[in-house]
């Protein structure tokens, strides 16, 4: 039972400051919002240039673009590792998931400590942390592998552990930065249609940064075009294939279609 | 005219059976056994070039068992001079290590700290060290502290050094997936940064440890008092022309060097040979 009593003095108050957040947040269910985002590193670099991106949620937008066109700075500016330098960003950073490009396993840790880390940042209770790394072990087919260190497993296995250790916190916004990028096509395949059933079954929003299109086309329900750099929004296109997707959707007609629909979107955005 | 050039043929190599055990043996046993053999044939050629009167600088095999190896009260020397060479040496890296750690993690987190000190490690790394010992003597007297300060003095760059290298070195990615978690400095340190450190750390320490002996028996070169070290024994046996009981010294201070390395070297292997790249698989 709650037994705190709201006192005259802290009611208003309160309700001040909701009513103060409440003024300034956009409308809509928007999990992650883009709006006029421009990045200008301290090089004079021009990352991004003005990038009005909306994400709703439970939404899964992949985003393309030519290398070097700013799509890794979005996301690090979405989780703030850095800052814009105008424009405003919304999420909630308490509840981010977020892969880099290489696993980034620590090296000294197995599979089952490498799993607990960010737990353990959070202060998770130790026994939790053991229980539900376990479980996110096992659902990214890992299990056997606990007391692996890193070094013993194949690239594919390491993106499974990456992707246990950020499940494990059930983020709500999960930030991938190319994730499968450095993994073979066959590996590649296989871990899109898990990371299709761990959409399925968790219900995240994602943002998906990728260079391949059939990926893009295949996990997401909106592929997103950027231009060059200073990168900003060129296309949008709805991927309104049913859920939930399974393989075969990649050698159907429609989907080869949409990929080149897509595919001379980028060549433009090459271009122009 | 046929221009296409003749096909030769590549034959296939079968898989050699894997070596005896006595042939594996013996190809780990010869190259340390050819070693020796040289060093006995460099010793014996040296020594029958030496005039009679001179053959006292390198004693006999026989002479080295009867006046120092089988003597009891030589032995009972060597150990007690061992134990006090070591002392020296473990107490010197008691003082350099908890400090060189320090002033490591320091230059890593406060740039200003690096740039204030790290040029006085290098000349204090290019001091001839050696120098300084009469000052060191004048102010500090003959007893164990300066001993020790000395043996400090030797071991100390490498630890700050390799530290800052190590430190510096921590993957980016790794840093950037601490700060989503808004890991605190103190946090990242201890759970991304040492361990990250750890090999390139004890790259570092191996060498000190090393040097700490060699420190602990040159200090007491210079002093002659107090409760004699391997470095006191091997003066002190020159000066009585005992030349056997000096080349015992000289060898248990080779040994006990060696396997303070090799201890250093093990530690190492153990703790980071099953992630670390540098580790034996």
């Amino acid at each position: 039972m709650n037994t705190e009593i709201p006192t005259m003095s802290n009611v208003p108050a309160q309700i001040e400051k909701d009513m103060a957040a409440a003024k300034d947040r956009p409308p809509g269910d928007a999990a992650l919002i883009f709006d006029g985002v421009s990045m200008v590193f301290p090089d004079g670099t021009e990352a991004l240039n003005r990038v009005d991106l909306v994400i709703e949620s439970g939404e899964f937008v992949a985003l393309v673009g030519p290398s070097g066109c700013g799509k890794s700075t979005l996301l690090r500016l979405a989780a703030g590792l850095e800052t814009q330098t105008a424009g405003d960003i919304w999420v909630d950073r308490d509840s981010l998931g977020y892969t880099f490009q290489d696993a980034t396993l620590l090296p000294w840790r197995k599979v089952l400590p490498n799993v607990e880390l960010l737990m353990e940042l959070r202060g998770f209770d130790p026994a939790e942390r053991r229980r539900i790394a376990l479980e996110q072990i096992e659902l990214v087919g890992l299990t056997g592998f606990e007391n692996h260190y890193p070094r013993r497993l194949s690239g594919g296995m390491k993106m499974r552990a990456s992707l246990a250790r950020s499940l494990a916190l059930n983020p709500a916004v999960f930030l991938f930065d190319e994730p499968f990028g450095a993994l073979d096509e066959i590996t590649r395949e296989r871990l899109n249609d898990e990371l299709i059933a761990l959409y399925a079954r968790q219900k995240f929003t994602g943002l998906f940064v990728t260079h391949s299109i059939p990926e893009a086309v295949y996990l997401a329900t909106k592929v997103v075009v950027m231009s060059r750099r200073p990168g900003h929004i060129l296309a949008s296109f709805d991927i309104a294939f049913p859920e939930p997707r399974t393989a075969e959707l990649r050698y159907t007609s429609q989907f080869a279609e949409i990929c080149g629909q897509i595919s001379l979107a980028l060549r433009q955005a090459m271009e122009g | 005219m046929n221009n296409k050039r003749a096909i030769e043929r590549h034959a296939a190599r079968p898989l050699a059976p894997r070596p005896s055990a006595s042939r594996r043996l013996a190809a780990s046993l010869l190259p340390p056994l050819v070693m020796g053999v040289l060093v006995v044939l460099a010793y014996i050629w040296t020594r029958s070039g030496l005039e009679p009167h001179r053959q006292f600088l390198m004693p006999t095999l026989e002479g080295l068992w009867s006046q120092a190896f089988s003597r009891p009260d030589v032995l009972v020397q060597l150990f007690n001079a061992a134990i006090t060479t070591l002392s020296i040496a473990l107490a010197g890296l008691a003082i350099s290590i908890p400090i060189g750690l320090l002033l490591g993690v320091v230059m890593f987190r406060f740039q200003v700290m690096e740039k204030a000190i790290f040029p006085y490690l290098v000349a204090l790394q290019s001091i001839p060290i050696l120098a300084i010992i009469p000052l060191l003597q004048s102010a500090l007297g003959f007893g164990f502290l300066p001993k020790v300060l000395i043996v400090a003095l030797f071991t100390f760059f490498s630890i700050p050094t390799t530290l800052l290298l190590g430190l510096r070195s921590v993957d980016r990615a790794i840093i950037d997936l601490f700060r989503l978690q808004k890991a605190s400095w103190p946090t990242m340190l201890l759970k991304a940064g040492f361990p990250s450190a750890a090999p390139t750390l004890f790259a570092g320490l191996r060498i000190s440890a090393g040097l700490a002996v060699v420190g602990a028996i040159v200090s007491e070169l210079f002093f002659l008092s107090g409760p004699g070290g391997l470095g006191q024994m091997l003066i002190n046996a020159k000066i009585d022309f005992k030349y056997e009981q000096m080349y015992a010294a000289l060898l248990v201070s080779s040994v006990l060097s060696i396997s303070v390395y090799l201890l250093f070297a093990w530690l190492g292997n153990r703790l980071f040979s099953e992630w670390h790249e540098s580790g034996s698989r």
